[in-house]
Order: C-alpha cells, then sequence, then structure tokens
C-alpha cells in the first residue's frame, strides 16, 4: 500500500511529497458541471463509470451535479462491492460474471444494493437465473452487443434478439435492456473520422433494440459507453444512458475529443538529478505513470518533454532555456495518457484546492480486479 | 486495498477468484537455489532488489536460502521502510533521494538497519550529510555511474572521483564504494553475455580503481542484475549483484531456462464471441503491457492478441481450444510492473494454496 506522507491540510501543493496523485477540485468539479450539463435537459442520461477513478467521494460529487439517472458503472465485481458498501444504490457491472464463486457473489451483493449485469451467451444467461434464484435474488441484465470493440458481446443479429427473449423467461434475471461500448480515440485520431466511426457503432445497438422491440421485448434501458460518444450519443434518439468515466479527471488521451474539458487529475513528481544539460530524471516511473496504453506529457515546462519512462524512473528531454530548469529538488507535473491505469497504481487522491491540500482521499476500490 | 481476498491455505487453483497474481512456489524455490548455488563459496553475493516483489517474507526467504548479501536493495524510501520494518538489517537505496522530506525519513531508518543511498551530485552529498550529521546517524553513500542507461549517475570518472573524495570528508556519512546497473536485449549465449558484461561493467571498475588510486577505501562495488548474475560475479573486483527479475521471471530473460517463470497471471475466459477468439477478464491493470504483450503459458495455439484496461482478446489458432470458464496463465513480458499492481502473492503448489503474502510495498512510490 501507498505510504505517504500525511501532510497537513492546507500544505502548499508544490511542498507536498512525492510522486503524488494530486487532483485539483475546482477543476474537477468544473469538468463535472460541463459534461454533466449536456444531459440535463436530454432523454439521455449519464451514468458515471466509476473505474476511472475507483473513488466514492468523487462518485458522490457526480451524482449531486444533476444531469444523472442516479446510477454508477464498474468494470469489475471488486468494485461493485467497494461501491456498495459505500452506499451506492445502482450499480451496472458494465461487464460478464461467468465463475460460480463470482456469480455468488454478485448475488450476494444484489441483497445489499440494485445491480446490473451484462451477458452475452445463453448458458451464462441460465447460470445467473440458477445462481439468483438459489439466492433469492433478482439481477437486472442488460444483453451486450459487440459494437465495434471486439471484444465481449453478442453480434449483433438474430441471435441477440434470441438471447434477450431467454433472459426475459428466466426467473431470477429482470430483462432491461442492451449495452454497448463503442471504442474510444487515441490521442492522435481525426475527431471527425471519430464522429462517423461513433456514430455507426451506436447505430448498430440501435438496430438492436428496434429487433427486440418488434419481437415484443420491453428494452427500457440502451446503454452506451464511454466519455468520448458522448456527443453522438445525445443526439440519437433511443438511447437512455452514456456510461462516462473519464470527464472528471480527465487524461492526456482524450484531450483533444473534449476540448473544453481540463485535466484535473496530474502527478507531482520531483527531480532526483539532472545529469546532463538536456536531461533531468524524474522520481515517477512506469510503476507510478501506468504508461501501457500511452505516454504522460509534462506539463507547463516549455522545451520539456517527457520521453522514457522505466520501471522508477522518467526521463525528460529538455531544450533552450528549459536546460536550466528541473534541477535537483525541482517539483515538475505529468498528465496521464490513460487515467484509469495511473489512478490504480496509488491509494490516496490527494485534493486540492487554490494549490493547497485539502485531504487525502482514499482511492477504496484500487486493485479490485477480482 | 484489496482486502476481501484472501484464499485458504489448500484451496484448488480452479476455485481462485480472477484475475490472481500466483506464484509457483516450486518455480520460486528453485530460481532462489539457482542463485544460492551460484555465489555459494565466493565472496560475491547476491543483494536482491526488492522493488521486484515488495515482499519482506520473499526477501527473507532468499536471504534464508543463500547466495545474497544478507540484505536487499530497494528503489524507493518507503519501499526500504516496509523492508527494514519487516526485519531486513541491510537496505541499499539504489536511487538518488534528494527531497529534504525523504531524506529525514532515510536517516530516521538509519537508526534501524544499515541504510546505504546512491548518488550523483555534490549538492545531494551535502544534504545527506547535512541532515544525517543533524540526526547523529550515519549514512553509507555509494557513487552511481552511468554506464548506457541514459539516466542517473556521473558521466565521467574524474566527477566520480571528486564527489568520492568530497563524500569521503563530510560528516555523516561514509563512502562504501560505487555502483552501475546496465541493460540488454536477448542474449542466450554465456560467452556472449561474459562479453557484454566485461565491456558495460568495464566503467564502474575503473571507476573504483581511480578511487582507491587517490587512498580512498571502498568495501561495494554493487552492479550486475539478471542477465549478468553470473558473468559478472566473473569480474575481478565486483562485490555485489543487484539481481531481481530472476526471482518472478518474465519472457524478457526467457532464454535464461535455469529461472522458472514463478509469478503469472490466473484468468478466466468470460466470453467466446467469434470463432477463434476469447475473451479473459485480465488486462492492462492486471498485467502490464509496457514491454510487450504477456504470453499464454502451457497452452499451444493460444496467443494474447491484444489487451484493454480489463480485457485480454486470445487467438485460438485451430487445434486448440477455449470455454468459457476456462483458466488461462499468463506470463508477463516484464515482471515487476505486473507486481506492482497488486496487493497479494498467492503461492501455489501441486495445483492448491500454499501461502498467501501480502505485497507489502506495494504502491511505495514515495
Amino acid at each position: 500500500m501507498e505510504r505517504p506522507i500525511f501532510q497537513p491540510v492546507g500544505t502548499p501543493v508544490e511542498e507536498l511529497d512525492t510522486p503524488a496523485l494530486v487532483v485539483d477540485l475546482d477543476v474537477m468539479d468544473r469538468n463535472i458541471q460541463t459534461f454533466q450539463s449536456y444531459f440535463k435537459d436530454s432523454a439521455v442520461k449519464a451514468r458515471p463509470v466509476v473505474t476511472s477513478h475507483l473513488c466514492p467521494q468523487i462518485a458522490r460529487r457526480q451524482l449531486d451535479a444533476g444531469g444523472t439517472n442516479g446510477g454508477i458503472a464498474v468494470t469489475t465485481l471488486g468494485e461493485a462491492e467497494v461501491f456498495a458498501n459505500s452506499g451506492f444504490a445502482d450499480i451496472l457491472l458494465a461487464n460478464l460474471v461467468v465463475t460460480p464463486s463470482k456469480i455468488r457473489r454478485l448475488c450476494a451483493l444484489a441483497k445489499q444494493t440494485s445491480i446490473g449485469v451484462a451477458v452475452d451467451s445463453p448458458d451464462n444467461a441460465e447460470q445467473l437465473s440458477q445462481g439468483a434464484t438459489a439466492a433469492g435474488v433478482e439481477l437486472r441484465v442488460l444483453v451486450e452487443i459487440e459494437a465495434g470493440m471486439g471484444r465481449c458481446g453478442i453480434a449483433p443479429g438474430p441471435d441477440a434478439v434470441a438471447l434477450a427473449q431467454m433472459v426475459n423467461g428466466l426467473p431470477g434475471l429482470k430483462f432491461e435492456g442492451i449495452m454497448g461500448s463503442v471504442p474510444g480515440p487515441k490521442s492522435d485520431d481525426d475527431p471527425a473520422q471519430h464522429e462517423t466511426k461513433t456514430r455507426a457503432n451506436l447505430q448498430v445497438v440501435l438496430e438492436m433494440k428496434e429487433a427486440m422491440e418488434k419481437a415484443g421485448l420491453p428494452v427500457v434501458v440502451v446503454s452506451v459507453g464511454g466519455t468520448h460518444c458522448y456527443a453522438q450519443a445525445v443526439q440519437m434518439l433511443g438511447i437512455t444512458e452514456v456510461r462516462a468515466g473519464r470527464y472528471p479527471l480527465m487524461d492526456h488521451r482524450l484531450k483533444s475529443f473534449l476540448p473544453e474539458l481540463a485535466p484535473a487529475a496530474r502527478v507531482l513528481a520531483s527531480v532526483i538529478s539532472h545529469p546532463t544539460k538536456g536531461m533531468a530524471v524524474l522520481d515517477a516511473g512506469h510503476k507510478v505513470m501506468a504508461p501501457d496504453q500511452g505516454r504522460p506529457v509534462l506539463d507547463g515546462v516549455a522545451g520539456g518533454t517527457a520521453t522514457r519512462f522505466s520501471a522508477e524512473h522518467g526521463v525528460v528531454e529538455l531544450e533552450g532555456e528549459a536546460q536550466s530548469q528541473l534541477n535537483p529538488g525541482d517539483k515538475a507535473w505529468l498528465v496521464p495518457y490513460e487515467l484509469g491505469a495511473c489512478v490504480n497504481q496509488f491509494d490516496y487522491i490527494r485534493a486540492v484546492k487554490d494549490g493547497k491540500l485539502e485531504g487525502f482521499w482514499p482511492i477504496s476500490a484500487r486493485g479490485r480486479l477480482a | 486495498m484489496n482486502e476481501h481476498y484472501r484464499p485458504a491455505p489448500g484451496t484448488p487453483m480452479a476455485d481462485l477468484d480472477t484475475p490472481c497474481l500466483v506464484i509457483d512456489m516450486d518455480a520460486l524455490d528453485n530460481n532462489m537455489d539457482v542463485i544460492a548455488n551460484c555465489y555459494e563459496g565466493r565472496s560475491v553475493k547476491l543483494r536482491g532488489h526488492s522493488k521486484n516483489h515488495k515482499t519482506p517474507a520473499i526477501a527473507h526467504r532468499q536471504i534464508r536460502r543463500g547466495g545474497t548479501v544478507g540484505g536487499v536493495c530497494a528503489a524507493k524510501v518507503a519501499e526500504a521502510e516496509v523492508m527494514v520494518h519487516g526485519g531486513i538489517p541491510s537496505v541499499f537505496i539504489t536511487s538518488e533521494i534528494v527531497q529534504p522530506m525523504k531524506i529525514e525519513r532515510l536517516c530516521a531508518l538509519a537508526d534501524q538497519a544499515e541504510i546505504l543511498v546512491a548518488c550523483d551530485q555534490p549538492t545531494n552529498a551535502q544534504n545527506l550529510s547535512k541532515a544525517a550529521s543533524a540526526r547523529g546517524v550515519e549514512l553509507g553513500v555509494v557513487i552511481e555511474l552511468e554506464t548506457g542507461l541514459g539516466r542517473c549517475g556521473v558521466r565521467e570518472i574524474e566527477a566520480g572521483v571528486a564527489l568520492a573524495r568530497m563524500i569521503d570528508s563530510l560528516p555523516g556519512l561514509r563512502f562504501r564504494g560505487v555502483m552501475s546497473h546496465q541493460t540488454i536485449g536477448s542474449m542466450p549465449d554465456r560467452e556472449d553475455r561474459s562479453v557484454e558484461a566485461a565491456r558495460t561493467i568495464r566503467g564502474v571498475i575503473d571507476l573504483k580503481d581511480a578511487i582507491e588510486r587517490e587512498g580512498l577505501t571502498m568495501d561495494i562495488v554493487s552492479t550486475g542484475e539478471t542477465w549478468s548474475y553470473d558473468v559478472a560475479a566473473d569480474i575481478p573486483g565486483v562485490t555485489e549483484i543487484q539481481g531481481g527479475s530472476y526471482l518472478m521471471m518474465e519472457t524478457h530473460y526467457g532464454y535464461m531456462t535455469e529461472f522458472h517463470y514463478a509469478a503469472k497471471i490466473l484468468t478466466t475466459i468470460i466470453s467466446t464471441p467469434r470463432p477463434g477468439i476469447a475473451i479473459g477478464d485480465a488486462g492492462v491493470r492486471a498485467v502490464s503491457s509496457l514491454i510487450g504483450m504477456p504470453t499464454v503459458f502451457d497452452r499451444p495455439g493460444v496467443t494474447v492478441q491484444s489487451m484493454d484496461s480489463d480485457h485480454s482478446v486470445f487467438k485460438i489458432e485451430s487445434g486448440a481450444s477455449l470455454k468459457v470458464g476456462d483458466q488461462v496463465l499468463l506470463i508477463p513480458a516484464q515482471q515487476d510492473a505486473m507486481v506492482s499492481r497488486w496487493d497479494r502473492f498467492v503461492g501455489l503448489r501441486n495445483g492448491q494454496v500454499e501461502v498467501v503474502w501480502d505485497i507489502q510495498a506495494r504502491g511505495c512510490h514515495n
């Protein structure tokens, strides 16, 4: 577990021990307001994906800000357990649960809170039904449609309708509708192309809704994700919720696609060596930044570029006037490329307002991968 | 923190909730024994890097099995704290520690155990000295030389000699020696590795010689890592090897067949949406894909095609099969990026849980 120095509230942010995951609460609250306002006068509502921050305090702020349907979404059963224990009353586990042990845990959770789960195969639907019946609970079920991710989800077509019909008829299950995840862009993808692709992927989900309704099924929920598809989703009649996680804290990957939002989560690092003119070494390497899906970006040093992350060290290359900056002991800010992966490396968010520490917020669901 | 999940000893692997970080205990013990045998009866020993396992119980296990100096390396002050609190008597922090708060923590630790720290700059040496003498403790200081990684470390022998002289004269510091760290690509042939080690480690021996010519003495020349654990030990003057990856192993070092794959991610197939494709419940958050995709263990015809945050896509060749609920073991391309994402190791022997170890220094970035 992280062993930070719990410095007192009011400590200037630049004096925090590093590396530190710092969230600027004002920036975060603005991001939440901006993004969730898109849903306020719409039939489509936001369902915050808390996997992106794993922090109940942030989830609570999202639900309090309006524009949501009052529920949250998670990716793992362990995350669902943490948020249920924190009092969240409507949780969608937007993933498949297939093993007997996990189905037992899921059904135990359904006694505490209202829980929805995805399904993409008839066998799994049967197992969920048996588990729920044995436990005496009802699970809300969404049929997951493959919508471009090349991952889980039943292929759109008659089999998907048949699966929905089956779920609708099984005891212990409540067929609620369908869900799909559409691929997100990489940071350098073309926004216009991304929009076209996203519309086409969402259309696939909507067509399945219509096919199921034609077959007489009540499709109450049409859930799509994530943050990057909101602009198209709010315009498409029939979609009921957008599962979105990245918008409160943001990251470099989505920066150019949501320019109205600012990075609220950044990692404060320290320079530990400046061994040559053109190079500084930071105390934040890949165990801190988790740059698996893309390279973090150095913020606020003109002429400085983060170029390499080995296990324990980050290397910054310096040009021009930047060569006289970033000396040992100096601080540097890094914006993560992929928010969720970086947050998962920490146990605490250092919550900051006006440049001063407000508190250490537990990242309660960190590491709950199973 | 993943407090809820602690399978009881005897639990069969098939009953583990996934994804789960497991250790093949036979492989772990084998890897420890390779080290113990390699350094038996020699003056050069291993100072195992605890950044790779972050677990005092594992550090003690290697020390008990032999081949070590009786202490460990650590990358961070917080890691060193966990090791010292776990009863390890000597810890070498192989990174430069420059922040005043961290230097204070370092000095507090030096009250409890032998603490060594890397240094590559005069100002840092002065700061370490001030803090150590104010507290009345002694920090052992080891000068880092850059030998190809392009990171920390002095760049020239002369700078290293000057720094040694300075450290030797500063109160609260004891000059202990020199260190370097270097990496190579796949190099299966021992003779090739021997040549490469001699070439890359030459610098740190030159630095040692130059410092000794000044009349200073040192007792530590710390260098080498998993790829050079055997060949660096043959270089006269080297006293300690900093190996860490050998313990859990990774495909990056797959050519070193004397070490066996110990740490793996156990994952479950949750969907088989199309012929030839299966989806597993472990993604980048579980495994890390920084230097490459993980490799499927002992399942011919199944490969990892891609990974998202929480899912992996397996490609299934004709003749192989995977169905929903099947378990698959993944070997990492790099183990310490993977281990640092987990709160505990589940140790398996003969397909059953033998031990559960808390990865106490997980997240100890500070």
